[in-house]
């Protein structure tokens, strides 16, 4: 058996008297292993992991290093001289700054001789870990140039370095834990960054944030259950063989069949085209796309990172314009050049779920809803927003989408991320488009707020919209689609039914 | 009962207001202050009244920039506007007679809708642009004026006093004050430019034009500083000025601020730059009756826009539009 290199034992934090984010949580982290930390939003996964670097101090607990009691760090900077260190979701990198400046940030110190720097040394040392990790890229490129799974491994190798500048011990394993790292990479990008950090595992011990339940079956060795403060339950997995049902029932404490498999009963295309693409081609992103779309048909279109599909989306909804080709909305052949606002007014609306890209943070929910749906407000005589049928308006979709808010007038920034999400799509279920184009509608949310968001998307389906999907999540499309396209490079190479689809993934 | 219920109405009200305009503490603060460290000098009906003179000074100039300062740009061309428009008063007097003064709004509405386009099309920061278009307005407004500043005789009848003590400039500020107001918290388009301001990718995908608005919100602030001017053309003298006065400029940015508009946009607007400007007159005069030398003053006025900007940068997250 190995060592424990990090215990905590009976961890609890409570908020403002009121608010229990944890209670009585022990989790322990050995050598050279991936533990994985799972659970719903607010479920006290961040604040564990705030407490473990030190951003803020639990109401009780305890600190074992390698079985010896010692307090809990004070800030990160003391949390990294214990081998802990952090890779945040998102906002971690520095796009300006080149790979090994980026690298040694904040330990400019160590290389200076009467404030003058050493590049030559921070060089060489950045260079050295790239090359001990495995990571390949040039330290001299910048930040932005390099693809983002990229980027993140230079997060992550600069996360073990300051561990190994600011150690007190010399043979010190660092433990990186990282926040949801896969939330703004692709499929292909996820497995890379595995694939490296499966590499890393001799060099570190990792943490594993996660909302999404393959991934961490598949690269932990253990996982650890959080569901409202509470520590659920432990799965060794290298000792114990379980399901992602298994999983996914220990996070949300409901059947997850009950909303994967239902709704398939419920597809109803009819005949009317609202929606026809022919030969659509944009030289670089896509060629010859033909496709057909009904009234209340949701099409999925699958693939890996450019392959186009996000471009083929980007420009029905007027992003992005089309070289050669006819795209022809509810019968009316439509310029390339055409910009989004145009494409809204033919009835095409176009829904992201990357946080923060379509959400008003600052705004109050009513306004968030209403911004798409300013007609239905106005008064009749004189074009003059009317505050009370803003706020009625808001009021039945808080209600009809169960956002967890004190009032209609609350902003968005303070909202879960689920329910952040759910005003997102509560002001397309109140326009009602002809089209909707859907692009990762539930990046980066938890299983609850899922479930709540697939549900409003069907009934919106039921009632006629359209639907054209793109995503990174399979099952999504297996949920969603009548229809699902296959593209690579760009081109479409199978349209299958959601039946073969799951069969086609399944293999 | 039903008094009671209203009574726990209004108290959160108040609260409510205070919250978002925490301006209003200040200014009555300030009120209080000065009336009771002047008590002979500053609760005069003169003195207040010359508050009164200031603030629609203020307020005029800075009721077209608030509206633009909301989408995340700065119209600093005001002053320009406000120059240019009189020397152009002065001559086409002879042609147009009394209708010549109708050129100041039309001034500014073409150059807010020039800006807008410049602005949009070449994607430069609106500061540097509307700066650059301040200079060249001053230095046209000196050619055209051939040096010396040009009086024109005729519009007294705008300031021509109707009540005592009040200034009739203070009057005429009213309804254009309503108007920018409307626009802003009312109409379609003042929930574009907060749209665009607060997040401008978003604005797009919620199928909002965005470079129409931009150059809308542009040419608003334009025709508002054009018609504002009409009123500031007498209530300045009636003469248009050949230089360009720092003072002019900075002061009603100073109000924006104060009002609590951050400048980097998507909160604030004409409200609370009114009540910035009415704060800000009120510190001014407070601050002259103190004897404090001139420079002294002008020192003041400067830390104050640097105290206010981080104020109110900082108190962003608690500010909302409503």
């Amino acid at each position: 058996m190995e060592v424990k290199l990090v215990e905590v034992k009976g961890v609890s934090k409570t908020f403002n008297g009121v608010v229990r984010a944890l209670d009585e949580v022990s989790i322990a982290i050995r050598q050279n292993e991936i533990v994985g930390v799972v659970g719903e939003n607010g479920a006290g996964k961040s604040t564990l992991m705030k407490i473990l670097v030190g951003v803020f101090p639990p109401d009780k607990g305890e600190w074992y290093y390698k079985g010896r009691k010692i307090p809990f760090p004070k800030n990160p900077k003391d949390a990294a001289k214990r081998g802990i260190s952090i890779v945040y979701q998102e906002k971690g990198v520095i796009p300006c700054l080149r790979v090994y400046q980026f690298l040694l940030l904040g330990h400019e110190d160590k290389y200076t001789k009467i404030s003058r720097l050493h590049i030559d040394k921070m060089k060489k040392h950045a260079r050295e870990i790239l090359e001990e990790l495995h990571v390949k890229c040039d330290i001299e490129n910048f930040m932005y140039e390099l693809p983002i799974s990229t980027q993140k491994m230079v997060e992550i190798a600069r996360a073990i370095l300051s561990v190994r500048l600011e150690h007190e011990e010399d043979d010190i394993t660092s433990i990186i834990i990282l926040d949801e790292p896969t939330a703004p990479l692709t499929i292909e990008e996820r497995r890379e960054l595995f694939s490296h950090i499966l590499d890393m595992k001799k060099n570190a011990s990792f943490i594993f944030v996660s909302h999404i339940i393959p991934e961490v079956m598949e690269f932990t060795d253990r996982v650890y259950v959080l569901r409202d403060g509470n520590l659920v339950i432990h799965y060794d997995l290298s000792k114990k063989k379980i399901t992602e049902d298994d999983l996914f029932r220990a996070i949300v404490g409901r059947e997850s069949s009950e909303y994967i498999h239902k709704p398939e009963i419920e597809r109803v295309v009819r005949e009317e085209t609202v929606l026809t693409v022919k030969n659509l081609t944009k030289n670089g992103c896509y060629y010859d796309i033909s496709f057909d779309l009904h009234k209340g048909e949701c099409i999925g279109i699958f693939g890996p990172a450019g392959s186009g599909k996000s471009e083929i989306v980007n420009t029905i909804d007027g992003f992005i314009s089309f070289d050669e080709g006819v795209l022809i909305v509810k019968g009316q052949e439509v310029k390339s050049k055409e910009l989004p606002h145009v494409r809204l007014s033919r009835g095409i609306g176009y829904f992201s779920g990357e946080t923060g890209k379509e959400l008003f943070l600052n705004w109050p929910i009513t306004k968030n809803i209403s911004i798409v749906n300013i007609e239905k407000i106005l008064r009749k005589l004189i074009p003059v927003i009317s505050f009370n049928a803003e706020k009625r308006m808001a009021e039945k979709i808080v209600q009809r989408l169960r956002i967890k808010a004190p009032n209609v007038n609350t902003d968005c920034y303070s909202l879960s991320g689920g329910s952040k999400q759910k005003v997102s799509v509560g002001k397309w279920l109140e326009r009602s488009p002809d089209i909707l184009l859907l692009e990762d509608p539930t990046i980066g949310i938890d299983v609850g707020a899922r479930k709540d968001i697939y549900e409003i998307t069907l009934e919106m389906k039921k009632s006629g919209i359209s639907m054209i999907l793109v995503s990174d999540d399979p099952k999504e499309y297996s949920i969603l689609c009548d229809k699902i396209m296959f593209i690579k490079d760009g081109r479409i190479q199978k349209v299958l039914s959601p039946e073969q689809f799951k069969k086609v993934m399944a293999t | 009962m039903k008094i009671l219920n209203r009574k726990m109405l209004i108290l959160p009200l108040i609260i409510q207001t205070l919250k978002t305009h925490p301006v209003i503490i200040v200014l009555i603060t300030l009120f209080m202050m000065f009336s009771i460290l002047y008590p002979e000098k500053f609760l005069t009906p003169l003195n207040l009244s010359t508050i009164l003179k200031q603030f629609v000074t203020l307020t005029l100039f800075a009721l077209g920039p608030s509206i633009v300062v909301v989408t995340g740009s700065l119209d600093l061309s005001f002053v320009g506007i406000w120059m240019l428009g009189g020397i152009l008063v002065w001559l086409l007097m002879p042609i147009l007679g009394m209708f010549s003064i109708l050129v100041i709004p039309l001034l500014g509405l073409v150059t807010g809708f020039l800006i807008g386009v410049i602005q949009v099309k070449a994607k430069v920061p609106s500061f540097i642009l509307t700066l650059s278009l301040l200079v060249t307005y001053g230095g046209l407004t000196a050619t055209l004026s051939g040096g010396y500043p040009r009086h024109v005789r005729g519009y007294e009848f705008i300031t021509a006093r109707l009540i005592q003590y009040i200034p009739t400039a203070f009057l005429w500020s009213i309804p254009i004050i309503i108007a920018a107001v409307f626009i802003i918290k009312c109409t379609r388009i003042g929930i574009y430019l907060y749209a665009i301001g607060s997040n401008e990718e978003g604005a797009h995908l919620a199928g909002i034009n965005v470079d129409k608005y931009k150059i809308l919100a542009f040419t608003i602030s334009g025709l508002f500083t054009g018609i504002g001017s009409i009123v500031l053309f007498q209530h300045l003298g009636g003469a248009a000025p050949v230089e360009l006065n720092l003072n002019n400029m900075v002061w009603p940015l100073v109000a924006m601020v104060l009002g609590g508009t951050p400048l980097m946009g998507g909160s604030g607007g004409p409200q609370r730059t009114v009540l910035g400007a009415l704060t800000f007159a009120v510190v001014y005069r407070g601050l002259l009756l103190s004897l404090l030398h001139p420079q002294m003053i002008q020192l003041l006025v400067g830390l104050l826009l640097i105290v206010s900007i981080i104020v109110g940068t900082r108190g962003l997250k608690g500010v909302t539009i409503t």
